[in-house]
């Protein structure tokens, strides 16, 4: 699946031009096309007693999405880009699912949930909920990171994190059509301490059979011309990927997202929903394939 | 029955504006929200002009443009482009594209930056389609 066309979701605080400039590398593998989303949400413009619905409101926050989208679209334009754009009042997965689905989008990229705590497991995060209603890859983009260094080349050296599950899998493939941008792919698969268990014979067999079939997806990489390396860690998935992603010197990591429903997962998190919305590196996740 | 006055823009409020300017004016106007209906509506209704938004979804002004001015049978009707994108950055994008490989094509008769006053349009396509 190449990424023609991706949706750039954005409500400016998170994700600017800069941001998207640096997505622009990925026009050597295939992108022609993308797509600004600003969703105005409701509470922004919503009826409150004694003011009713607040269409002023709405007006000023539409010409301001627009001003920057027009800027923004110039800049794209003149670089020869096919440029649309989305300014809706709505609730924000809802308005982004509508207008990946309508654009038929192979990327989405949105910047990380701001919401706090609580409204989290009460309301859910916006990532989690928009990895569950989508059949398209998401990537939680984090331009500038905690570290305020900025990505340029932000698909040089990923760290895909496998679980052997199918959405895991499909991530293969999606990262074999960026070979035009991907330097080397680090191939990490954090084992459970208690799949660790038994005699010195009995472990090594365990690391043996994991890294045969972590050395058969870096053969993968390699037939499409991509350096690819394997490595195995031990321990907590959040913790160790985010250290493998930091021994690799990685620019994104990149995963299956879980096939939990998400009321599981707001009550009981999932490792790739954890790493979207707290690791200080890009994290792109795949979706398992929707029945 | 007035000449026939293609507007292809997704903003609703700009499509209103547009067919009560050509209305009052004695055109017919024919209404497409998108690059795709546009496209469709000229090749069936062969308009005597048409007036172009830029920054659409699905596919923008620029496509729809490319696509008309190379259709053996479309090339000849003259296009307005009204759009908040500036003119400059419109024509960039063209040249850009014609060194991608794409075909050069000609600039359009005229280009109108949003918002534009009832009488500039009215006057524009009065001078362009009489």
């Amino acid at each position: 699946m190449k990424i023609k066309k991706l949706l750039f979701v954005t409500k400016f605080e998170e994700l600017g031009l800069d941001a998207l400039q640096s997505l622009l590398v990925l026009r050597k593998a295939a992108l022609e096309h993308v797509v600004f989303v600003n969703v105005i949400e409701r509470e922004r413009v919503a009826m409150r007693r004694g003011t009713g619905y607040n269409k002023e409101a709405e007006i000023r926050l539409r010409e301001t999405a627009n001003i920057r989208f027009i800027d923004w679209a110039e800049n794209l334009f003149e670089q020869g880009m096919e440029v649309g754009v989305y300014i809706v009042v709505g609730s924000l997965v809802g308005e982004v699912i509508k207008a990946a689905r309508k654009e038929e989008a192979d990327l989405i990229v949105i910047g990380r949930s701001q919401k706090g705590v609580l409204e989290q497991l009460y309301a859910g995060s916006d990532i989690t909920e928009l990895l569950h209603r989508t059949a398209s890859p998401v990537l939680v983009y984090k331009y500038l990171s905690e570290s305020s260094f900025a990505l340029e080349t932000p698909f040089e050296r990923p760290v895909l994190a496998t679980d052997w599950s199918p959405a895991s899998l499909k991530a293969v493939d999606y990262l074999k059509e960026l070979k035009e941008v991907i330097k080397e792919i680090h191939v990490v698969h954090v084992a459970a301490q208690k799949t660790l268990s038994g005699s010195a014979m009995a472990i090594q067999k365990t690391r043996k059979k994991m890294r045969r079939q972590m050395d058969e997806i870096c053969n993968t990489f390699e037939a499409e011309g991509i350096a690819a390396r394997s490595h195995v860690y031990v321990g907590n998935p959040e913790q160790e990927i985010e250290k493998a992603a930091r021994d690799c010197q990685a620019t994104l990591i990149v995963m299956g997202s879980s096939g939990k429903a998400s009321w599981v997962e707001r009550w009981l998190g999932s490792t790739p929903r954890n790493i979207a919305e707290k690791s200080a590196y890009p994290t792109l996740l795949i979706p398992p394939e929707k029945i | 029955m007035g000449k026939k006055v293609l507007v292809v823009d997704d903003d609703p409020d700009v499509r209103l504006f547009n067919v009560t300017v050509l209305e009052e004016h004695g055109y017919t106007p024919l209404v497409a929200t998108n690059g795709e209906e546009g496209r469709n509506l000229a090749k069936q209704e062969k308009p005597d002009l048409v007036i172009l938004d830029v920054l659409m979804p699905r596919e923008s002004g620029i496509r729809l443009y490319r696509e008309l001015k190379t259709d053996k049978t479309l090339k000849h009707i003259p296009i307005i482009m009204l759009s908040g994108i500036a003119e400059k950055s419109f024509l960039r994008s063209q040249k850009v594209l014609a060194e991608f490989g794409d075909a050069t094509v000609p600039e359009p008769e005229a280009y109108l930056e949003k918002p534009v006053e009832a009488e500039d349009l009215a006057a524009t396509i009065k001078k362009i389609i009489g």
